[in-house]
């Protein structure tokens, strides 16, 4: 009964954020975009941390895939709407390729390896002048879809359902037993049959993927990128900090996360328009320090308060004579 | 033929010989002590037979098939199941789900079989509130989930390091009783590393003594345990 409430509120709300075109106008739509691209990334961000694996190289898949899907179009003459599944594919591809080196690595050295394939990337792009247009990026004739709103708006929201959907089957599926095992004990995982480095690499090319996705969509949206732009620390940071506001470990986490991170700093922007990441930063310092699972965490704390409270007031009930 | 043998196994971290030219086998429904002194290199001999660790030289054949230098994974999947000394619960899994993990990727079981599995195993152990976190465990029942769980592996070898470590006598028994049951029913080689030299008495039918690295005697516990290498082995060498 429970579960069957909660995939009705599911399918209403997505049936209600599906609509928003019809009653918003341009700009929420925009800011909404730019809510679900960091919503998207947060989520795939934590599907690789469920495994113990923290990467810092979103924005280096993220860049990657816009790039995959500008060039694809001006230089391949690609469908844009087919380059943004090339340029998923890619990134998953280039994933697949650098797996095989650094995933054996682990902790602070797997995460700064990540960091610096970003900063490759970003160079990459700079000096490949012919190519990648160099440091003033790649123009498209146009945006896609003629730059409609809603239809940008429902191409995004396509990218976040797909993302939605592959960390809801990480959560389903035995992958979430095989990510959890890895993370909590190597050598438990190992002893008992879990292939480790083949589940890495699954995690870490999906996730390439998606990010490569959202890259993609993102730069068909705006018809243009540069390499600061398309691998801006940004891509990496934010989304990182919504998941640990939201609650690492699980997809409503990072959503919840995006949504409250996301708006506020649409509206500190407008307020202090260059000052809007000290808050950011201040907000990750304080959800560390006071916050660590979360507002995931912090409710099922209190849900887990009230029903323990719930048991020993029955339980007393029930036994009090007897002790 | 052994279900499991090795022939020469040695493992050296850089100086330090942890274990030397080990020859031995395991037949099917035995149950074997691995006894010996601290630091006589019985855990460095379960890690390298489960692949935790790679030998340095020497062979370990599992029903005639080459082992030695495969991923502890595969040897897991092939029928080789262990616990460990320190406790390794994954601490975010239920204890259900920890014991099912055996059954998944082991056995490759879909997670519905997986968890029938785990629960008739968790059921033959005694161990009950399955949908509890590990945390809330004591240390008894930790050790029954580990064992749960290697069995989830339904493994055709398995190695008890120390899993009586920390119970008291009761408890000891019933494990024993356990194992004992267990082992028969599905005529595994059961390999049980232990301090307690009256559970070695009671649960096996032979024992390999190890001393620095080396096996120095084989043979029924009644008799290993009045050969002079191995009271010598214990009492350090004062006589």
């Amino acid at each position: 009964m429970k579960i069957r409430g909660s995939y009705i509120a599911a399918a209403a709300i997505a049936a209600a954020v599906i609509a928003f075109p019809a009653f918003l106008g341009a700009y929420p739509l925009n800011v909404a975009r730019n809510v679900m691209t960091y919503m998207a990334l947060a989520i795939s961000w934590d599907m690789l941390l469920r495994s113990g694996q923290i990467s810092f190289g979103i924005a280096g898949l993220f860049g990657l895939g816009s790039y995959a899907s500008i060039l694809a179009v001006l230089r391949g003459g690609m469908d844009p709407l087919l380059s943004i599944a090339f340029a998923a594919l890619f990134a998953g591809l280039v994933a697949f390729a650098l797996g095989f080196a650094i995933l054996r690595l682990r902790a602070m050295y797997f995460s700064i390896t990540t960091l610096a394939l970003m900063e490759i990337f970003r160079i990459v792009m700079h000096n490949l002048h012919d190519f990648s247009g160099g440091p003033e990026g790649a123009v498209l004739p146009g945006v896609i879809f003629d730059g409609n709103a809603s239809a940008l708006y429902w191409l995004c929201l396509g990218g976040l359902f797909v993302t939605i959907g592959a960390s809801a089957y990480f959560e389903k599926s035995k992958l979430r037993l095989a990510l959890t095992a890895i993370r909590n004990d190597e050598t438990s995982a190992r002893s008992n049959g879990v292939d480790i480095f083949k589940y890495l690499l699954v995690a870490f090319v999906v996730t390439s993927t998606l990010q490569g996705m959202m890259g993609a969509i993102q730069v068909q949206s705006y018809g243009f990128t540069t390499p600061d732009t398309a691998f801006d620390a940004n891509f990496t940071l934010l989304p990182l900090a919504m998941a640990l506001l939201g609650g690492i470990h699980s997809t409503i986490g990072p959503m919840a996360g995006a949504v409250l991170l996301g708006i506020a700093s649409e509206w500190l922007k407008l307020k202090i328009p260059y000052g809007h990441l000290v808050v950011y930063g201040v907000i990750i310092i304080l959800v560390i320090l006071f916050m660590p699972n979360g507002l995931v965490g912090l409710v099922r704390g209190a849900m887990r308060n009230a029903r323990r409270q719930g048991t020993v007031a029955a339980g007393t009930g029930a036994t009090g004579g007897v002790e | 033929m052994s279900k499991l043998s090795t022939t020469g196994l040695t493992k050296a971290f850089s100086g330090l010989v942890a274990v030397n030219d080990v020859t031995f086998g395991m037949e099917e429904g035995e149950i074997l002590g691995i006894i010996g002194p601290n630091g006589a290199g019985k855990t460095t001999f379960i890690h390298l037979v489960s692949g935790i660790l790679m030998p340095t030289s020497g062979r370990i054949e599992f029903k005639g098939r080459d082992i030695t230098y495969a991923p502890a994974h595969e040897r897991s999947r092939l029928g080789i199941a262990r616990t460990y000394q320190l406790i390794h619960p994954l601490e975010n899994l239920k204890v259900l789900e920890n014991v099912m993990v055996g059954a998944v990727f082991s056995r490759g079981k879909s997670l519905k079989e997986a968890r029938l599995s785990a629960e008739s195993i968790c059921a033959e152990l005694e161990l009950d509130g399955l949908g509890r976190d590990t945390a809330q465990l004591s240390i008894l029942e930790i050790k029954k989930m580990e064992i749960a769980r290697a069995l989830a592996n339904e493994p055709e070898v398995l190695f008890l390091d120390e899993v009586m470590a920390g119970l008291n006598s009761d408890e000891t028994k019933q494990v024993i009783a356990t194992v004992q049951r267990i082992a028969r029913e599905r005529r595994m080689a059961v390999g049980v590393v232990e301090h307690v030299m009256g559970v070695i008495r009671e649960l096996t039918q032979r024992v390999i003594v190890l001393e620095a690295g080396e096996l120095i005697a084989e043979g029924p516990y009644e008799k290993v345990s009045k050969d002079p290498r191995v009271i010598e082995a214990y009492l350090g060498g004062a006589a």
